[in-house]
Parts: C-alpha cells; sequence; structure tokens
C-alpha cells in the first residue's frame, strides 16, 4: 500500500495557512468570552471563578476548560497583560486577536494527532478511506466557521473526542472512558454522548463481552476509581468549597428558552414552522391563536419563539424524547458491542439530543457530523444517510456568520468541501453487502439540488425583493426548516441502516 | 486503447507522454515500485493524476486559489486610515467618483493633484462600470467631492470584490486557456499543467498587490495573457486587440511592447515576407486605438466641452506642437483631449526614480548621487541604457519569431525595463514575474531548475515589495503567501529538495538539475533575505541612515534582478538554438526520406 497524499501534515499546513489569513475576520461574542475568561482565571483565585460577573459573559464551562484558560492565560501575559484585566470589557488589541486566534489553531493540533491514531488504527484494507474521512474532519467547514472566523476551541474539544473513540478502538478501553471524563470535564456538551458510553464501557470493559451475566469486577473497580478520580480532581475542591451549586446553575441554565437565537434545524424548528404556517389557516379550522405569541414569532431573531396555535413545549418534555431516542440505538450497542456500532451509537445519541433537546444550538451540529464521519465511508448506504447531513449542518451554519465580508469565505468554502469530499466519498466508497433498501438516493439528489436556489435566495434574492427590514425572519425559517428536513431525513436514514447492518 | 474504426475520422487526441509526470519530474521513484510526489503541490494534486475530470479539478482549484485571495483581501490596504491622500485604494475610488459624475471632457482634468486620473482610458471606463454598479448599491461611496477618503467596511468589501470579480472575468480565464494552448503545444501532460496553473494563480507578489495593496494590475496582466494566447492559437489580429487592451488600461504594458513589436513584424518577415499580413496587422492595432480612445475623443467635440478646453491650460505637447489652431475649434478641441491624456498618462516630467526601487538607478544612486546631473541627461542614459538592454531580446524574436521563445523574451525585455528605464515602481515587479512564472507550465517548467529559478525570483520580487507592504501592515499575507507558496513549491527557505540532486549523472533528466554556481548564488540570496528580515526586524538603523533597511533591500533585489535578467537571457539564447538544431534535424530526415 502506498502512502497517502497529500498527508495529514500537509493539509494542516496550508489549511493554517488560510487560517492565520483570517485573523482580520468578524469574530463573535465568544471572542470576547473567551478574552474575558482569560482575565477571570489569570487575576482571581479559583474559589471565585465562578461567582465573578463583571462581564455579562460568565464562566459556563467546567473546571477543566477554566483551568486550560488559566494555562493559556500565562502564555497571554508575556503577549499583551491589558487583555488579563478582568475590567477590560471588549478589549480586542491586535495582540489579543493575533493571541486568541493562534491559540485556536495550535490546540487544532490535538485533532491533527486524534486523526492520524485514527488511520494508524485502521485496518489496512480500509486506510485509504478512514484517510480520506480524516482529511475530511480536519479541513470540515463546521470548525472553519465556528472556530476559525465564528471563534471557539471545537477543534481541540473535538480531537480529544476522537482521541477517545480511537482509544476504545484499541485494547484500552479504560484509558479511552478516562478521556472521555476528562473531555466532560472540558465541556459538558459531551454529556449528550455519554450514554452510549456508558452501554459500550459497561458491556464489553466491565461485563464479560460473551457472557453479560459474568461482571468482570476488577474492571469495574478500575474503571469506577479512575473517573470518579477525573470528577474529583474537577470538581472535588468547589464541593469542598461548597460552591457545587453555583457550579450547577451557571453549567445548566434551564432558563432559557426552547429554541436559541436563530434556529437550530431541529425537530422543533420544524414544530415552529408549522405552528406558523398554521397561523392563516386558523381561522378555518377554528384554532385559537395566541396574540402575544404572533410578534414573538416574527421577530425571530432573538430571544425563544413561543407558539402561537400548537402547544408549548417544556424542558421535561424534550428531555423524555431525547433519552428515548438515545435508548434506540443503545439496544443494539448491548447486543452487539463492536466497535463500528459504538461509532453508530454515539453519532445516533448526537442526532437524538440534537433533533430534540431544549435550547440547541447549531453549532452542535458537529456532535453528529464529526462521529458519523468516522464510519460513513463504511459503505454507500452509510455514505447515502451522511450526504443530506453534510450537507444540511454546514448550510445550517451559515446564519452564525452575518457579515458582508465573510460571506463569499463561508460559502466557497463550503461549496469546495462538499463538491470535493461528496466527490471523492462516492468513488471510494464500497458497495454494501446488503442491497439498498429505499429510495433515499433520489430524494436525497432532490434534496441537494434544492439547496442551491434556496442559499441565493436567502442571501440575495430576499434583500431584493423585501428589503432588508421587512419579513427577516422569512430567510432564517426556510433556511432552518430546509435543514432540520435534511438533518431529520438523514436521521430516519441512518436508523435504518444501522439497524440492517 | 481499442483501435478507432475507420468509418470515422477519430477524434484528435492529445498527445501524451508515457506517464503524468515524465517530462517534468513530478513522480520520484522511492524503490519498492513505490512513488512519491516530488514537491507538496504535486501530492495536493496527486489523487488528480489520471482519470479525473477537469471540470472537476478546474472549479475546485479556482475556489481554492479565490479563498486565498479574499482571504488577503480582509486585511489591511493602501492608505488605510493616512489622511490628506491616503493611498492606492482612494486612487481607485476617486476615479470612480469622476468618472460616474463628471462628463468625459472632464476626466483627465478634474482636480489633478487629488488623485487625477492618469491612467489609460480602459481603466477610466473600468472605473466608470464600477462607480456606477457601487453607485446603485450606495451613493455615498461614490458622491462627487462629498466622499474624498471615506472609509467603510462595506465599502472595502465591495471595492475588494471588484478586484476578484475583474480578475476572474480576465486573468482567470486568460491563463487557463493559455495553458491549456501552451501545454498542449509543449506536449506536457494535462496533471503538469493544473499543477502548473494552481502555481500560477497563488502566485504571491501579484495576490499581494492586488488584493493586499489594492490595485487592478491583473486585469491588465490578463489581457497580456489573452494576447499570447491569440499567438499561441495563430489568430494574431486578437492578440493585437488585446495587446492594445492591456495598454489602454495600464501603461506599464509598455514593458511587453518591444517584444510584441518585435515578433508581430518578425512573423510578417520570417520565413518569408508578408506584406497583406503587416498591413492587416497594423490597420487592426489602428483601428483597436481609435475605438479605445472614441468615446473620450468623441466626447471632446460637444460645445461644452470645447469651451471647457479653450480656458484650460494647454498640455505641454499641443504648446510644442507646430500648428496653430483657433481655440474654439473641433480639431483643438480633439487634439487637447488626447495630448492631455497622453501627457496624464507618461509623467515625463517626474524624475529618475521616486522612492527606494530594487533597480540599477537606485542602485548607482546609492553610491553615487545622481541628482547631480541634468535631468534631460539622465532621461537620455536611461532610454540608452534600456534600449541597449532589450536589443538583444527583441533581436532575436524578430529574426526568430516563434511563440515558444515568447515567455523568455517577454521577461528578459520586461526585466530590462525594470532595471532600466525611468519611473519605475517596485509594483512593477510582476510584469517580469508573469512570463517566468507562466514559464512553469513549459516542456520542463516544473523540473528543479526551472522552478528554483523562478521560484527564486518570485520570493526575490515579494521580498522587494516587504517595505512597502509593511507601511500597510501587510506584514502577515506577506509572510503566510510567499511561505506558502515557497512550501507548496519545494523551495527555501522551507525546502532544500530543488537544490539536493538525486539523479546518478547517465540519468538522462539530470540535465533539469541546476549547476552548483546556481545552487551556491540561490543560498546565498536566501541567507540574504533571511538576514535581512532579522535585522530589519530588531535592529534600528544608525540615526543618521534611517532608511539603511530599505536601501540594502533595493540593493540586494537590484542585483538579483539583474542576475534574472542574465537567466532569461541565457534561456532564450538556449532555447532558440534548441529549436534552431530541431528544426535542422527535421530537414535533415526529410531530405534523407
Amino acid at each position: 500500500m502506498a502512502e497517502l497524499y497529500p498527508s495529514l501534515a500537509q493539509c494542516a499546513i496550508v489549511a493554517g495557512a488560510l487560517k492565520v489569513l483570517l485573523f482580520p475576520a468578524y469574530k463573535s461574542t465568544d471572542f470576547e468570552v473567551h478574552r474575558n475568561w482569560l482575565a477571570i482565571t489569570n487575576s482571581l483565585p479559583v474559589n471565585e471563578w465562578y461567582y465573578e460577573k463583571t462581564s455579562e459573559w460568565t464562566l459556563d464551562y467546567p473546571p477543566f476548560f477554566a483551568v486550560f484558560e488559566w494555562l493559556m492565560s500565562q502564555a497571554a501575559a508575556y503577549v499583551d497583560p491589558a487583555m488579563l484585566v478582568v475590567k477590560n470589557l471588549g478589549y480586542d488589541s491586535w495582540e489579543t486577536i493575533y493571541f486568541q486566534r493562534a491559540t485556536v489553531i495550535l490546540t487544532e493540533l490535538v485533532l491533527v494527532y486524534a486523526l492520524s491514531l485514527f488511520i494508524k488504527s485502521t485496518p489496512l484494507a480500509n486506510k485509504s478511506a478512514a484517510h480520506i474521512a480524516s482529511l475530511s474532519i480536519l479541513l470540515s467547514p463546521g470548525l472553519f466557521i465556528i472556530d476559525h472566523i465564528h471563534f471557539q476551541y471545537n477543534g481541540f474539544m473535538y480531537g480529544i473526542l476522537i482521541l477517545s473513540i480511537v482509544l476504545a478502538r484499541r485494547q484500552s478501553k479504560l484509558l479511552s472512558g478516562i478521556v472521555f471524563a476528562a473531555l466532560l470535564c472540558f465541556k459538558h456538551i459531551y454529556l449528550y454522548l455519554s450514554l452510549a458510553y456508558f452501554v459500550y464501557l459497561l458491556r464489553v470493559y466491565c461485563l464479560d463481552p460473551k457472557n453479560f451475566l459474568r461482571p468482570r469486577f476488577f474492571n469495574t473497580i478500575k474503571l469506577g476509581v479512575c473517573i470518579l478520580g477525573i470528577f474529583a480532581i474537577a470538581f472535588g475542591p468547589f464541593v469542598q468549597w461548597g460552591q457545587i451549586l453555583q457550579l450547577k446553575d451557571r453549567l445548566f441554565p434551564f432558563s432559557r428558552g426552547l429554541c436559541h437565537a436563530y434556529w437550530a434545524p431541529n425537530v422543533w424548528a420544524l414544530y415552529s414552522f408549522t405552528d406558523r404556517a398554521l397561523i392563516p389557516l386558523a381561522p378555518r379550522l377554528g384554532l385559537t391563536v395566541h396574540q402575544e405569541a404572533l410578534n414573538s414569532v416574527t421577530r425571530g431573531l432573538v430571544g425563544d419563539s413561543s407558539f402561537a396555535i400548537l402547544p408549548e413545549v417544556t424542558s421535561q418534555q424534550t428531555f423524555v424524547l431525547t433519552f428515548l431516542f438515545q435508548l434506540v440505538p443503545l439496544v443494539k450497542l448491548w447486543r452487539k458491542p463492536d466497535w463500528d456500532t459504538f461509532v453508530g451509537a454515539i453519532t445516533l445519541c448526537g442526532y437524538a439530543s440534537f433533533l430534540f433537546g431544549w435550547h440547541v444550538h447549531e453549532k452542535a451540529i458537529l456532535l453528529i457530523i464529526i462521529p458519523f464521519s468516522l464510519i460513513a465511508l463504511k459503505d454507500r448506504r452509510y455514505f447515502s444517510a451522511f450526504r443530506p447531513l453534510a450537507v444540511a449542518g454546514h448550510v445550517s451554519l451559515f446564519p452564525l456568520l452575518f457579515t458582508s465580508a465573510e460571506f463569499p469565505l463561508k460559502t466557497v468554502y463550503t461549496v469546495f468541501w462538499l463538491i470535493l469530499f461528496l466527490f471523492v466519498f462516492d468513488r471510494v466508497a464500497p458497495v454494501p453487502e446488503r442491497p439498498r433498501i429505499f429510495v433515499f438516493d433520489r430524494l436525497s439528489l432532490l434534496y441537494l439540488t434544492i439547496a442551491i436556489p434556496l442559499i441565493v435566495y436567502c442571501s440575495l434574492l430576499h434583500q431584493l425583493i423585501f428589503g432588508f427590514e421587512r419579513l427577516q425572519f422569512l430567510p432564517l425559517m426556510f433556511m432552518s426548516s430546509y435543514s432540520a428536513l435534511g438533518v431529520l431525513g438523514s436521521w430516519i436514514g441512518f436508523m435504518v441502516v444501522y439497524f440492517t447492518a | 486503447m481499442a483501435p478507432p474504426t475507420p468509418s470515422h475520422r477519430p477524434r484528435k487526441k492529445r498527445k501524451t507522454p508515457t506517464a503524468p509526470g515524465s517530462n517534468n519530474n513530478l513522480i520520484i521513484d522511492i524503490g519498492d515500485g513505490k512513488q512519491s510526489p516530488a514537491f507538496p503541490l504535486v501530492s495536493f494534486l496527486w489523487a488528480a493524476r489520471a482519470g479525473i475530470s477537469q471540470w472537476l479539478i478546474l472549479p475546485l482549484t479556482l475556489m481554492a486559489v479565490g479563498l486565498f485571495r479574499w482571504a488577503v483581501s480582509l486585511w489591511g490596504y493602501s492608505g488605510f486610515q493616512v489622511p490628506p491622500m491616503h493611498g492606492d485604494f482612494e486612487a481607485q475610488r476617486h476615479w470612480m467618483e469622476i468618472t460616474t459624475h463628471l462628463p468625459m471632457p472632464k476626466w483627465y482634468l478634474y482636480d489633478l493633484p487629488y488623485w487625477g486620473l492618469d491612467y489609460p482610458p480602459l481603466t477610466a471606463y473600468h472605473s466608470w462600470l464600477l462607480g456606477k454598479i457601487g453607485t446603485a448599491i450606495e451613493p455615498a461611496w461614490f458622491a462627487l467631492d462629498e466622499s474624498r477618503g471615506f472609509e467603510h467596511p462595506d465599502l472595502k468589501v465591495y471595492m475588494r470584490a471588484t478586484v476578484v470579480v475583474s480578475e476572474y472575468l480576465i486573468y482567470v480565464p486568460a491563463v487557463v486557456n493559455f495553458l491549456r494552448r501552451y501545454t498542449r503545444m509543449h506536449g506536457v501532460h494535462a496533471w503538469s499543467a493544473s499543477i502548473a496553473l494552481v502555481a500560477i494563480l497563488l502566485q504571491p507578489a501579484t495576490i499581494l498587490i492586488d488584493h493586499g495593496h489594492f490595485q487592478y494590475n491583473t486585469v491588465m496582466l490578463g489581457l497580456m495573457v489573452a494576447s499570447l494566447d491569440a499567438i499561441m492559437a495563430g489568430r494574431m489580429l486578437w492578440a493585437c486587440i488585446f495587446f492594445v487592451g492591456a495598454l489602454g488600461f495600464k501603461q506599464m504594458a509598455l514593458y511587453y511592447a518591444p517584444v510584441m513589436f518585435a515578433y508581430l513584424l518578425g512573423v510578417c518577415v520570417f520565413p518569408q515576407i508578408n506584406i497583406p499580413r503587416l498591413i492587416n496587422i497594423s490597420l487592426i492595432t489602428a483601428a483597436a486605438f481609435a475605438l479605445l480612445f472614441a468615446p473620450l475623443l468623441l466626447g471632446a467635440t460637444t460645445i461644452e466641452a470645447r469651451k471647457d478646453f479653450a480656458s484650460a491650460p494647454e498640455p505641454p505637447l499641443l504648446q510644442s506642437a507646430p500648428i496653430a489652431l483657433d481655440k474654439n475649434s473641433v480639431a483643438y478641441a480633439v487634439l487637447f483631449q488626447l495630448t492631455q491624456t497622453v501627457h496624464r498618462i507618461f509623467p515625463f516630467a517626474r524624475g529618475l526614480f521616486e522612492d527606494k526601487v530594487a533597480n540599477a538607478w537606485c542602485a548607482i544612486h546609492t553610491f553615487y548621487k545622481l541628482h547631480h546631473f541634468d535631468t534631460s541627461l539622465l532621461q537620455r542614459a536611461s532610454l540608452c541604457a534600456t534600449l541597449g538592454s532589450i536589443i538583444v531580446p527583441c533581436g532575436i524574436i524578430f529574426r526568430h519569431p516563434r511563440a515558444s521563445l515568447l515567455l523568455p523574451a517577454l521577461s528578459c525585455v520586461s526585466w530590462g525595463f525594470f532595471l532600466f528605464s525611468f519611473q519605475v515602481h517596485e509594483k512593477s515587479v510582476l510584469l517580469p514575474l508573469l512570463p517566468m512564472t507562466l514559464s512553469l507550465a513549459g516542456d520542463g517548467g516544473l523540473s528543479k531548475e526551472n522552478r528554483a529559478w523562478v521560484g527564486w525570483a518570485n520570493i526575490l520580487g515579494s521580498w522587494t515589495m516587504f517595505p512597502l507592504l509593511k507601511r500597510e501592515e501587510l506584514c502577515m499575507p506577506y509572510a503566510v503567501m510567499t511561505l506558502l507558496w515557497a512550501y507548496l513549491l519545494g523551495l527555501p527557505p522551507l525546502s532544500l529538495e530543488t537544490y539536493r540532486s538525486r539523479s546518478s549523472p547517465e540519468d538522462p533528466s539530470s540535465h533539469f538539475e541546476l549547476n552548483i554556481f546556481a545552487k551556491l548564488l540561490h543560498i546565498l540570496f536566501y541567507i540574504v533575505m533571511i538576514a535581512w528580515h532579522v535585522g530589519e526586524a530588531f535592529v534600528p538603523p544608525p540615526p543618521g541612515k534611517p532608511d539603511l533597511w530599505v536601501v540594502l533591500n533595493a540593493l540586494i533585489g537590484a542585483g538579483g534582478f539583474g542576475i534574472a535578467y542574465l537567466w532569461c537571457m541565457w534561456k532564450l539564447v538556449t532555447q532558440c538554438r534548441q529549436i534552431d538544431r530541431r528544426g535542422a534535424e527535421e530537414e535533415n530526415r526529410k531530405k534523407n526520406q
């Protein structure tokens, strides 16, 4: 087997060059959020970290991430000490921008390392597919838009996640569990995936893989001690100081609404869309319209949306739905605990939480796309479920960047990635052992072709027809409903593939 | 491959050499039947070696290079927040302002001290079009007089977008077409052509000047490449039209004019004299010029325009003309417009050089102050030196008017102009760099020898523009684009691959390797460039010589460009000899048959 070109390192270098050029690009409030955290962790004692509220962007990530910020702040002190002052709200000197943007690029090396391990861990016959999948993750438009323009550290976080998934493939389940526990202490969004880990580690590590009635006590104790140890390191001090309830309030702010500021493309977006579409029909159908909700929905841009006709959704209901739809794939994982099923179960847990969760952010789409990419090339059926997700998921990120200068960047980069990788995936994905059982291909082709006129309408025609002021919720709603259909369709498709594989 | 059925004429197949990378050494055998790419750019196109449609590779390439252009354009531009005059960005914006708001006759007369229009008419028309479109979007951007020094992120996006769109409408299609024809002519594999295309479109100097500093050079360069493409296709008349277009967009295209002239004259004389062709070429050139100036001159015949001209000061060219005309006549108005335009385009009254430029005059001036001499003497000296430097390549191209000799001849002559002519800007280095870089697509163009020389000249070229880019806070794009290009092409300072010889003496490809003197020379220059950067960053210049680093940059650059000139000349002579030899061999073979 010849070496594969271009190598991960080569792609990382060229993509790195482009990312450095994006230093002056638009940056969201997340930039200030992270600057503020640098300042908080650098200038305050640990027991004040979660109480400080000079800025509205209080620290709301778990302790490991705070420590990570503290580590970076040590270097930041040499670059520009002014960025480490808590009172310097909105401070963005050139040094600060260079420093913070550079840390995103450098910490992404964890992802490069994890992906290289992933390629190494793949058997020879599938190496080139694994290589291509790794490149697609490394060059992902999701990471490009969210990390390098919008500003976050997802490359680093997903690097740790992939590291843990790859470790689970090798004979080091214990290490995989430890790394995942550490990841939870970095960013608690990954709790959504924890059930899959729980079932998998329980089944293959704590119980005998051949007979689940025979527990392996020593393994169970090892794993339990290690994971509890990690959590103790992270949260122990705060328990000691009696701050754990404050941490809980910061990490899980339940006061937020069902849908986030924009319309994340999930079931609730479709629900709002239906609600909205029913308003003109309501008098004929004899439904009552809640007048106060009308204004809120039309605003669409900021704040939570409440419904005019359909019943309200409570957070408890969303949790029950999420939990139920996570259980379904876990049953199969319990019965057939191999690595491919495990990654499939992680992906499906991501799907369930994204589609049905409370206050889901569109950035959370990476929770599905990135684990899915690892197995999308298993065969053509996986790939055809992946295709609409790749289009919908990335297109749904477009509203994150709304400035005109970044418009060509996000569209050209995403189109570039879609053309390149969908073409290459199409070439390398092997023919499945079982015949394809649904008309998914035709539907997904139709779906893909709609994307182009829709993007043109939303980014250009709408403003020409209605101007900037009127009906500005309309393109957002179209985009998110369209993307929601894609995500939902690919979820159903993947469910079928997962259970028939 | 199945033999073609005799019932129909077989499709004309591109002549392909035996293996995709064979005449450019793109693939290295590393033993055990394993192959590896010769430099990183090859590995990015590794999967495209065979069987992938151009319909996929080309759009992806254009998108990728477009991303880098747009990313560079996010950075600063010339004259950002530097009142009162700002810079080239303001000049271009100002031209859009005056061309959209003033009648044509005033274009070359309006408030000349504030960025008066001093480019040829095609630039004016181009500005008019962009100004009209921009005004439709936001009238405040180009409001007459009110908008001077206007700076707004949206205006920046619009202006940057106009550069990208102009480039993608003119330069990019021209280069793509040219490469297709040129590589076919040289029997170079399509894969190798794709690699060359990426290398050419990522050329750092052009991106930094057009998308960083802010100018529309690629329009002029694109028209020039279109003209070359027409020559390769044997369409001499189109070549004339495109070349007049290039001249009409930016007078700097004059650097190319002697070669074009010599070539077009040459094809009418050798191998046999062809008078109708000569007449055709001259007529079409004259017609193209007439068309170029027609709107301006027609505009000059109106009554208001004649009044304006009668009261305006006479352009110097008209003053020195031996004829005296009625100031209110149509003829006077037309002549006035013409001479005023020419006067604006060619500023003879300015000095030998303005800023520190890496050319011969600036280099001599450092050691021996030239302003003791009379300006006219200097002008004459400059003219003679330029003529001296271009006479040989022009002579060769006139005697051997072959399309494949055009690239070395063009680079050689434009180096001559850059080094010796009058009023050279550091940005003019783009002109000699273009034909040199295009040669990457030729036979052996991506071989170690050519890649090393072209890469060296390009990196030296961007390096000499560093003082300019630094003023505009473009250090980061400079570093990224230059290093990225060097990395992709396997050049120093990131790789010494081109300077390591792998092949044994009996290897047929060894004549593509550099000789030892060239290696030492290049490495020396790279070391000096790095040392200069270190010095410039950390060592403040002595109080008496505040310009020390800039002058050093210009001196080293001038030396390097002199060497580049000589190399292009040598290349031209050897290629000419090769073609002659091949021609003679073919003659012999025919005779023997």
